[in-house]
């Protein structure tokens, strides 16, 4: 047994980690964004001077709705294409199903930074996709439509987050119950009404881990929107960084990081309330 | 270039320079009267010319290098200078570090070198207050306008030509908040491109979006801004810095770069006089040795630097544009430079 004291010291020693590398950096960030600027110095008066410069200035409300919006395309994009990867690897067996599984995991293994690359080599103007769109006689020339826009920053950040999308949809598919299906069967539902009935919200609770997943990972994102979206990549990200740097108004950029976690954390909650739901 | 820090930084990052001073520090201790403590950049303390100076003066050189600007400050700060004699930076951050009474006054009377000085480099206003020189000129560079040579057979003679719909989606431009700012009030012509007032700042803001409709991309740094230009077919390129032509060469791109008639940012790295100099002699003869005319040649025989005493080596270096150049200065408001260009990107 032990004893009171030895359990306190014990639950301080496991909590100490969590609390140094977790509480005390989002504390101090919390801190940061009610301080303020003075000629070039961090003064410490308490206030909500860098909120209210915050929601006054169009233009950063304005780029963090936008970005909203491009996280919930990547996030619809994410899934069109991760689910039924997912469903695809589910449905084989064996040893296929765990080669599959390992291939549309192993991006995860490479750095993200050199996805990014390696996107921008396949979409580039010498990439690999106007090399063969010109082999078939698709494109007369390479285009260079397929970079540097809107379209590249979805379809880069779809890509490189699709893993965490097909890994939690994979594994809310494997515990769905096979005699679950053959019942559907057997009462005679065809394949298509088996996957609406009892498949998909079977799934569902995975299906938006999945999407929760893609749609903070593209929030926080502020390299991809720069490396391929050309002159208008510009998000939310974009904007917090450029105050740690040149500008060196931590206080401002730490306010408007708090904003972006309290957005985080909104969509976690809503999602969590919404995978409770189709657990009943 | 001219990176501003705050206080509670500062403190983190001196206290992070202590730590990893500790063995410059440790040093120290045994330090004695005859050594020179420089602060410096790679390639400015040369055993070219740190060899015969120690020969000849008896004293021996402690070099540290950094690799940032706001590093150099750090240490500076964390000792309020007291920790060295002489230190290289450029003209953008002379207030930051004259304003933190971290130098000093040079006594030009004992810097007979200075006489080697090219007329460009006599009297550079942001390296000086009233008539007291706080540096010396020593290595200098642009960040000039890169063109592919195959689409330009005479150098483009103006910064307009970023504007030009005939070269729309074939120019990218740097993506420096500061840097940017700063072409447009050249571009547009507008005399004091650090001091500008709020009209100013509209007219830069909408140059700048009309820019951006011409652009490819923006570049995320100056291997980016290689790579993007040899891929992508590009013919006009607001340069980091004239070495991304030699890379551009080694991908097989015939580029060149020029310095347009409106002029181009120059950044000037000068030798300065820490507050804290013990021997002050020593500290002299050093930024003397520096301004040298073999120094100077070495400099840019070897770095591709522009120097500020030997104009025969500039010219068989290709860097004779010096007084085409406007040296960088602390801007007016980095924060609101930094407002203007976020409005910029986040423009329809």
């Amino acid at each position: 047994m032990v004893s009171l004291p030895e359990r306190i010291i014990l639950f301080m020693l496991v909590a100490a980690g969590p609390f140094l590398l977790i509480v005390v950096p989002i504390g101090a960030f919390l801190a940061m964004s009610f301080f303020r600027m003075e000629n070039q110095q961090i003064v410490h008066d308490l206030s909500l001077a860098n909120y209210a410069a915050f929601f006054s200035s169009w233009t950063y409300v304005k780029t963090l709705l936008l970005t909203l919006w491009l996280c919930a395309e990547v996030t619809l994009i994410g899934l069109l294409i991760g689910y039924p990867i997912a469903y695809f690897i589910w449905r084989r067996s064996g040893r296929i199903r765990t080669i599959l599984l390992l291939l549309f995991v192993l991006p995860l293994f490479m750095s993200y930074i050199v996805k990014i690359f390696t996107m921008r080599s396949i979409l580039g103007l010498n990439g690999f996709l106007n090399q063969i769109l010109v082999a078939v006689g698709i494109l007369s020339e390479p285009s260079q439509v397929f970079l540097y826009n809107q379209n590249a920053i979805l379809f880069t950040m779809a890509v490189i987050f699709l893993p965490f999308v097909i890994l939690p949809i994979y594994l809310s598919l494997e515990r769905i119950p096979r005699s679950l299906v053959q019942a559907s069967a057997d009462l005679g539902a065809d394949i298509g009404t088996t996957f609406w009935h009892v498949i998909l919200p079977l799934s569902a609770p995975g299906t938006i881990a999945g999407a929760l997943f893609a749609f903070v990972l593209a929030l926080g994102d502020f390299i991809t929107p720069q490396m391929v979206g050309g002159a208008n990549g510009f998000t939310f990200g974009r904007v917090i960084w450029s105050q740690f740097g040149l500008a060196y108004n931590w206080p401002f950029g730490a306010a408007l990081g708090t904003v972006l976690l309290a957005v985080a954390l909104l969509a976690i909650v809503l999602g969590g309330l919404a995978a409770q739901r189709q657990k009943v | 270039m001219s990176k501003k820090s705050g206080l509670s930084r500062r403190a983190i990052v001196a206290a992070g320079a202590t730590v990893l001073a500790a063995p410059y520090l440790l040093r120290r201790a045994e330090a004695k009267a005859d050594t020179l403590r420089l602060l410096t950049w790679e390639g400015y303390a040369d055993a070219a010319w740190v060899k015969p100076f120690e020969e000849k003066t008896g004293a021996k050189c402690n070099i540290v290098y950094v690799g940032s600007a706001d590093e150099m400050f750090a240490k500076m700060q964390g000792s309020k200078g007291a920790d060295f004699d002489v230190l290289t930076f450029d003209t953008s951050i002379f207030k930051r570090y004259i304003d933190a009474n971290l130098l000093q006054p040079i006594a030009t009377g004992k810097i007979a070198n200075a006489a080697n000085l090219a007329a460009a480099f006599k009297a550079v206003a942001p390296i000086m207050r009233g008539d007291k020189h706080y540096g010396m000129p020593f290595a200098w560079g642009s960040l000039p306008l890169v063109y592919d040579k195959a689409a330009f057979p005479a150098p483009p003679d103006s910064w307009q030509l970023l504007w030009d719909p005939k070269y729309a989606q074939q120019v990218i431009s740097q993506d420096d908040a500061n840097n940017c700012v700063t072409l447009a009030a050249i571009a547009l012509g507008i005399k004091d491109p650090f001091n500008l007032t709020d009209p100013q700042f509209q007219q830069i803001k909408t140059k700048l979006i009309e820019m951006k409709k011409n652009l490819l991309t923006y570049y995320a740094g100056f291997d980016d801004g290689v790579s993007i230009f040899a891929q992508s077919k590009i013919k006009l390129m607001y340069s980091m810095g004239e070495p991304q032509v030699p890379k551009l060469k080694e991908k097989g791109i015939d580029a060149a770069f020029t310095i347009p008639k409106e002029g181009a940012i120059g950044w000037l790295d000068c030798w300065t006089l820490s507050a804290g100099a013990k021997d002050l002699d020593l500290a002299h003869a050093w930024i003397n040795a520096c301004l040298d005319k073999s120094v100077g040649a070495y400099l840019s025989d070897k770095e591709k630097y522009g120097n500020t005493t030997n104009d025969e080596a500039n010219t068989r270096n290709g860097v004779t544009y010096g007084d085409k150049l406007i040296w960088l200065q602390t801007p007016e408001s980095l924060e609101k430079r930094t407002a203007i260009w976020n409005e910029v990107k986040a423009a329809p």
